[in-house]
Order: C-alpha cells, then sequence, then structure tokens
C-alpha cells in the first residue's frame, strides 16, 4: 500500500469500485493507483475494439492483490451499463469519445454518462460518481492575458462559434452530471484536468502549438501551461472519489512549478529535433479573427476552426492554480515537474536531434 | 417559406442544416430524435425552435413542410410513410430503404399523395456530376454510353466509424441486409443508375481486406466489385474498396465517340475525345491535351473557390435546394424515382449474393422475392 493512503475514505478497501476508460491514458495510472492505495475490488470497463496491452500490464501485476475484473461494453448500450455497475460504490468516469463532430461528441460524453449514471442509481451503491471533465469548458474572452482561470472562472457559451465538439460535449455532460445531483441526489465530483502529459502520450498539447499546415507553428510563447502529469492527475482522481465532504465539487488539475509553453518545447524541440516557426500573440489573434470573418461572410467555405475565441482559450494565456485541489482533497502531486518532464521526454530517447 | 423539419439529429444533420441555412426562403422549426438530448444539442446550436422525441408528436404539433429523414436506414421506411400520410415532403438519406420493394412502396405512397420524395444522393450534384450531366445531354458521347465505371473508397483507419460497428454485432450498421457495404455503397450505385435502363444481369463477388480482419471484421465484407448489364447493352463496373489509395470517388462514362471522367474528389471533369494523330505525335499531344484538362479543371476550380462557389457539401444543398425548388413548381424531382428504385434494387441483388441469406428488412420482414422485378429478370 503506498505511503500517502490515509484510512478516512469514503468507502473500505473491499467495496466496488468500476473504472470506465480503464484503457486509456489517464484510466490505466487510475487503476494502477487505486491498486497502489491497497483497494481490492477493481471493475475496469473498457470498449470492445479497445487494445488493452497497457491495462493487461497493471492487471497482471496487482491480480494476485486484488480481484481485477474486466468488462467489455459500450456505454451506449443501457443493457452493458446495467452489466458495468452492478454492487459498484464508487465510479471514475474517464471514458471519452474524441469524435470531431458535435453530434458524436454529444454521444459520446453525454449520452453514455447518462446511461451510466441511471445503471449506477438502479443497480449500485452510490457514494460517489467522479466524472472527468475538461478544461475546454472554460471560456476566457472576458478574461485578461495572464489573468488566473481557476473554478470560479466563467464556462464557455458558444462551443458552435469556438468550433469546439469536444469542450461542448464535456460542458454537456458536467450539465447532466450537475442534473442528477440536483434531481437524483447523485454523489458527484467533477475534476477538470488541464493538459495532462507523460510517456505513453507523444502528442503536445494544443496550447503549445498546431501542426494543421504540414510544419509545426508554435503559438503558446511564453504562457503558463495548465500542465498535470499523467500520474498526478490520476492520483487527484483516485482521491476525489474517496475523500469525503466534497460532493458537488469541481476542481481544476494542475501541477505545480508550470513550465511555459517555450520552455517545455525548447526541452521538446531538443530531444526530437523538430523544426518550427513562432508566431507572437498579436498576430495569431489577427489570423484567427480574419479567418472567422471570413467563415462568417462565405457561409463556412472555410470551417471556423479559426476563430476568436479558441486563439483565447488556447493561446492568450493564464495562471492557474491547484490551491482547492491541494486544500479539499489533500493532494500534491508526487512527481515533480522536473522528473515528469524527464519520463516524458524519456519517450523521444533514440530520436535525439 | 418552407417549413422544415429533421428527424434523427446525429452526424449528418449538421450538414444538412448548414446546407439549409444557404438556401433561401425555407427555415428549419423542429428537431426529432429518439434521444430528446440530441435533438437539444442540435437545436441549440442551430437555433430551432422546437425539440421532440417522438415522429408522430413531432408531424402532428409542428406541421413541417417537408422531413429531413436522417436516421439509421432501418428506420427509413416507417418514418417516411409516417411523413408521407400526414402530408410532408420527404428527403430520405442514403441508402434510401433497406430494400427495394420498401423503395418502391414509399415513391408510390408519394406519388398517390402528391407529394416530393427524393433520396440523399447528393455527389449526384457536384459540380463534376453537374457539368457530366450537360455534356452528356448534349450528346459529347455520341451515343448511348457503351460501358460505365463507377469506383467509391472509404478508409477503415478512422476507427471513430469502424470501432463501435466492430465492437457491436447489434450496431444498426451490422444489422443491415449488406452491412457495411450497405451504408456506403448507395453514392457509388447511384451514379451508375442514372446511365443505366432496365438491369438484366449483376454479378457480384466480396471479401473482407486484411486490414478489417485484423481489426476484428467477423464476418463484415468491405471489399465489392460488381459487373452490371442492361437491356440496351450497356455495360457497368462497380468497385468499392477500403484498401486502395489515394482514395477515390469516380465516374468514367465511355461512349461511342468520347468518355467522360468526374472525379468527385478533385472536382475535375475530364473529357476525352476520340482523336488519331500521326505517327509518334500519337505519345505526344495525348499527354498535352488531358493535362489542358486538368488545368482547365483546376482553374474552375480557384475561379470557383474564389466566388465562393466552392465548399464543402456543394452537393448537398444544390440537391435540397433543387428539392425544394421542386416542390414549389411542382416540377419533376430532381432524382428520377425510376433512379432511386434501380439503386435499390441493384443493391438487393449484390447483397443477396454476397450475404445470401441476409436480405430482409425489419420493416417489412422477408421480401417476397417473386415481387422484385430485376431478380425475376436474371432467373
Amino acid at each position: 500500500m503506498h505511503k500517502f493512503v490515509s484510512d478516512t475514505y469514503i468507502i473500505s478497501r473491499e467495496e466496488r469500485i468500476l473504472v470506465t476508460g480503464a484503457n486509456g491514458f489517464i484510466g490505466t495510472r487510475v487503476v494502477q493507483t487505486l491498486c497502489e492505495y491497497g483497494f481490492k475490488n477493481l471493475r475496469c470497463f473498457v470498449r470492445p475494439s479497445s487494445r488493452l496491452d497497457r491495462l493487461e500490464v497493471v492487471i497482471d501485476k496487482f491480480s494476485g492483490e486484488a480481484k481485477m475484473e474486466r468488462v467489455t461494453g459500450d456505454l451506449l448500450s443501457a443493457e452493458d451499463c446495467r452489466k458495468a455497475t452492478e454492487g459498484v460504490r464508487v465510479v471514475y468516469h474517464l471514458a471519452a469519445g474524441f469524435d470531431k463532430s458535435f453530434a458524436g461528441a454529444v454521444m459520446n460524453s453525454v449520452l453514455t454518462t447518462r446511461n451510466l449514471i441511471d445503471a449506477f442509481l438502479e443497480l449500485g451503491q452510490p457514494k460517489r460518481f467522479v466524472n472527468i471533465s475538461s478544461f475546454a469548458v472554460y471560456s476566457n474572452v472576458q478574461m485578461k492575458r495572464g489573468a488566473l482561470l481557476d473554478e470560479t472562472a466563467p464556462l464557455e457559451d458558444s462551443f458552435q462559434e469556438r468550433c469546439d465538439a469536444y469542450g461542448f460535449g464535456k460542458l454537456k455532460q458536467e450539465e447532466l452530471v450537475r442534473q442528477y445531483g440536483s434531481k437524483r441526489k447523485l454523489p458527484f465530483v467533477i475534476l477538470r484536468p488541464g493538459a495532462v502529459f507523460g510517456p505513453g502520450k507523444q502528442d503536445l498539447s494544443g496550447r503549445i502549438g498546431i501542426d494543421t499546415f504540414g510544419f509545426f507553428i508554435h503559438l503558446g510563447g511564453t504562457n503558463q501551461l495548465p500542465l498535470t502529469y499523467v500520474d498526478n492527475c490520476a492520483e487527484a482522481i483516485v482521491l476525489a472519489g474517496l475523500k469525503a465532504g466534497v460532493d458537488g465539487e469541481t476542481f481544476n488539475v494542475v501541477d505545480e512549478e508550470l513550465l511555459t509553453s517555450r520552455e517545455f518545447f525548447r526541452a521538446y524541440k531538443r530531444k526530437t529535433g523538430i523544426s518550427s516557426l513562432a508566431l507572437p500573440y498579436s498576430v495569431t489573434r489577427l489570423l484567427c479573427a480574419g479567418w472567422e470573418k471570413y467563415s462568417k461572410v462565405s457561409h463556412n467555405q472555410l470551417p471556423p476552426v479559426f476563430n476568436r475565441r479558441r486563439c483565447a482559450a488556447e493561446w492568450k494565456g493564464n495562471r492557474y492554480s491547484n490551491q482547492k485541489l491541494k486544500d479539499a482533497l489533500g493532494w500534491k502531486p508526487r512527481v515533480s515537474m522536473q522528473e515528469a518532464m524527464t519520463a516524458f521526454l524519456g519517450q523521444f530517447n533514440g530520436k535525439d536531434s | 417559406m418552407l417549413r422544415v423539419a429533421i428527424i434523427g439529429c446525429g452526424k449528418i444533420a449538421d450538414q444538412h442544416l448548414l446546407a439549409i441555412d444557404r438556401i433561401p426562403d425555407c427555415k428549419v422549426i423542429a428537431a426529432c430524435d429518439r434521444e430528446l438530448l440530441m435533438a437539444d444539442q442540435l437545436a441549440e446550436r442551430f437555433g430551432v425552435a422546437s425539440c421532440f422525441s417522438d415522429a408522430r408528436e413531432m408531424l402532428t404539433t409542428a406541421r413541417p413542410d417537408v422531413v429531413h429523414v436522417t436516421t439509421p436506414p432501418q428506420s427509413h421506411f416507417a418514418l417516411g410513410k409516417q411523413c408521407l400520410e400526414r402530408g410532408s415532403h420527404l428527403y430520405l438519406e442514403k441508402p434510401f430503404t433497406v430494400t427495394a420493394d420498401e423503395a418502391e412502396f414509399l415513391i408510390g405512397l408519394a406519388t398517390q399523395n402528391g407529394l416530393k420524395i427524393t433520396a440523399g444522393h447528393n455527389y449526384q450534384f457536384t459540380p463534376p456530376m453537374l457539368e457530366m450531366r450537360r455534356l452528356t445531354k448534349e450528346g459529347f458521347l455520341g451515343g448511348e454510353p457503351v460501358h460505365l465505371e463507377s469506383y467509391w473508397s472509404y478508409d477503415l483507419s478512422d476507427l471513430t466509424y469502424v470501432g463501435p460497428m466492430l465492437g457491436n454485432r447489434q450496431h444498426w450498421v451490422r444489422q443491415l441486409p449488406g452491412q457495411l457495404l450497405h451504408n456506403v455503397i448507395s453514392h457509388g450505385i447511384a451514379k451508375l443508375a442514372e446511365f443505366l435502363d432496365e438491369v438484366v444481369e449483376v454479378n457480384a463477388w466480396a471479401e473482407q481486406s486484411s486490414q478489417l480482419r485484423q481489426l476484428g471484421g467477423q464476418e463484415v465484407l468491405d471489399e465489392l466489385r460488381v459487373m452490371i448489364r442492361d437491356k440496351k447493352g450497356t455495360t457497368a463496373f462497380f468497385c468499392f474498396s477500403s484498401q486502395l489509395r489515394p482514395g477515390l470517388n469516380l465516374l468514367r462514362v465511355y461512349g461511342p465517340e468520347n468518355s467522360l471522367v468526374a472525379d468527385i474528389l478533385t472536382g475535375s471533369l475530364i473529357r476525352s475525345r476520340n482523336r488519331s494523330f500521326k505517327s509518334y505525335l500519337t505519345y505526344f499531344l495525348p499527354p498535352l491535351l488531358n493535362a489542358q484538362e486538368h488545368l482547365k479543371a483546376a482553374c474552375a476550380n480557384i475561379t470557383n473557390f474564389v466566388r465562393q462557389r466552392l465548399y464543402q457539401d456543394f452537393g448537398m444543398k444544390e440537391l435540397i435546394e433543387r428539392f425544394y425548388d421542386t416542390i414549389r413548381s411542382g416540377a419533376p424531382p430532381p432524382i428520377r424515382h425510376r433512379e432511386i428504385i434501380l439503386t435499390a434494387r441493384i443493391m438487393d441483388e449484390i447483397f443477396a449474393q454476397i450475404y445470401p441469406n441476409r436480405l430482409q428488412s425489419p420493416e417489412t420482414g422477408q421480401v417476397d422475392k417473386s415481387d422484385n422485378k430485376l431478380l425475376s429478370t436474371l432467373r
């Protein structure tokens, strides 16, 4: 059992926990962290078409100490949700769709969550539903550059204009969970992780830049990045399902000693040798506004993938805080930023320039 | 002002609403989906006034002039019938229905009720196809087509579509008589149907690609080749592939004098004229003339882009606009009814050959093959 584990959790170590998206980048680490905390009755929900190598490693490692059940199914199926939630005390809902369409995002984030909660309320013994959302739900259009973006920041009110299906799905998912909280007494916690990074994920956050046009354009400048190392993020998620007295709360998840986009990208560049072009925010904003304008006057001839709202959300730059997370959940990052960067960049060994 | 409703608020519904937004004198007044959450999300983003989870209630309450049905094909027949019985014109997404008998029934009902009906064969209205139609009517081919070729490909590497379908035997695509092929080939077959007379022979061959096998494709087939012959002797070849690269969405029409190639993906219409050249000029001039055709297509595309006449889903907007025009004017519909039925009959026959035990519709049950004219002809 891990040294940070306390005994004041809302469930015992024998009670059943469900993790959806258990084979994902974060999901696997959540399963691992729960095992390290000594929980002995885990149900891992995965899609039938998923690759399970990462999860299998964790299951093999802990199968002697804990009951590790693997359930395969589709959260769009009410029957599969019932199969998954029977006898469950805590749900960690990490399953996420990355469909680029708005309808797909709603289907994969909202309908699935509705099915899961309905089944959980019917067949589970609900103590906590941990919903994993995203920083994508925030809007900083009305905020100044460099202002503090915490859990009280305004939420996006026009995802259609921002052309952000994923963020729309996540916001609708949050709204649904809150409705179940108020109307059906669902005990829930919402977590909004920032830019999650670590070995196993080589892509750079869109907050650093884009490679849409065949080469990398660095757009993040000296903005602070809302980074969270995957193991630290997983531990915050685990604690959100266990700590008493936080029902109905929302937490941002970011690490400490946050790097700027430039610092992160320079380290990445040194390791990978990628070539890039840097654009200052003023130019990026101008180009995005121009693209948006043309998209409007031409009736979507160019889809509005670049627009002022997205530009602000990704490249305007804010400061971030994890104070609420630390105060309410007693979380602190186990992996320092330096160690996290070493682990992240380690996956590119052999690609050094 | 035409009052439009949409039933089925999934991915394709967005394209319909964006296309309708470009058309004057019409307004989407109702969104309907069995999942009210889906209707709500569409209505919220596009400012649609009312949402429903029951089609019958929507038709009675909102009383739309036109309904677009964009649900999975298994529900097209029942929903289409309801719309036509309540006096709404009908735009049915592809595949039009699960079977040709259902298609024929709906078209008959629309005609009987004095309503317009069309299929979502929007690629027929892309600029190269419109140009091909114009040239064909002007006699460019020099007579009836001798041979046609339609190529259609689909990249299965994007798992957002294939993953859920392969992972769930109950997925609606898996429940279709022709499974994956049923959901994707109608555009390619419809392009042939436009130029074919009564079909007397269909020979289909299909198999599973190695890529799909690796993804755990089970009984799903994704490589299809078909030979077709009509009663006038025109032959046609259809190829669907998930393997070939670069991707294709192409129609070749060979006439007795000249030929045409409509490449939908690159927006090009290439004319091939029957010319003979002396000696080595055969090697020099035809490639240059071909290059000239491609250059012309590129210039036309650039001009159309600058004039904002080149955009995604141009074909869908064009089809919908022409359909609405026929509703207003009473003119014949943009896609002839016989083409819709012929497309469905060819598809029925393909699936009967490649999946011999699956030809049935959830709405009409097992098809009575004695009523199937094409199959009767083939026997």
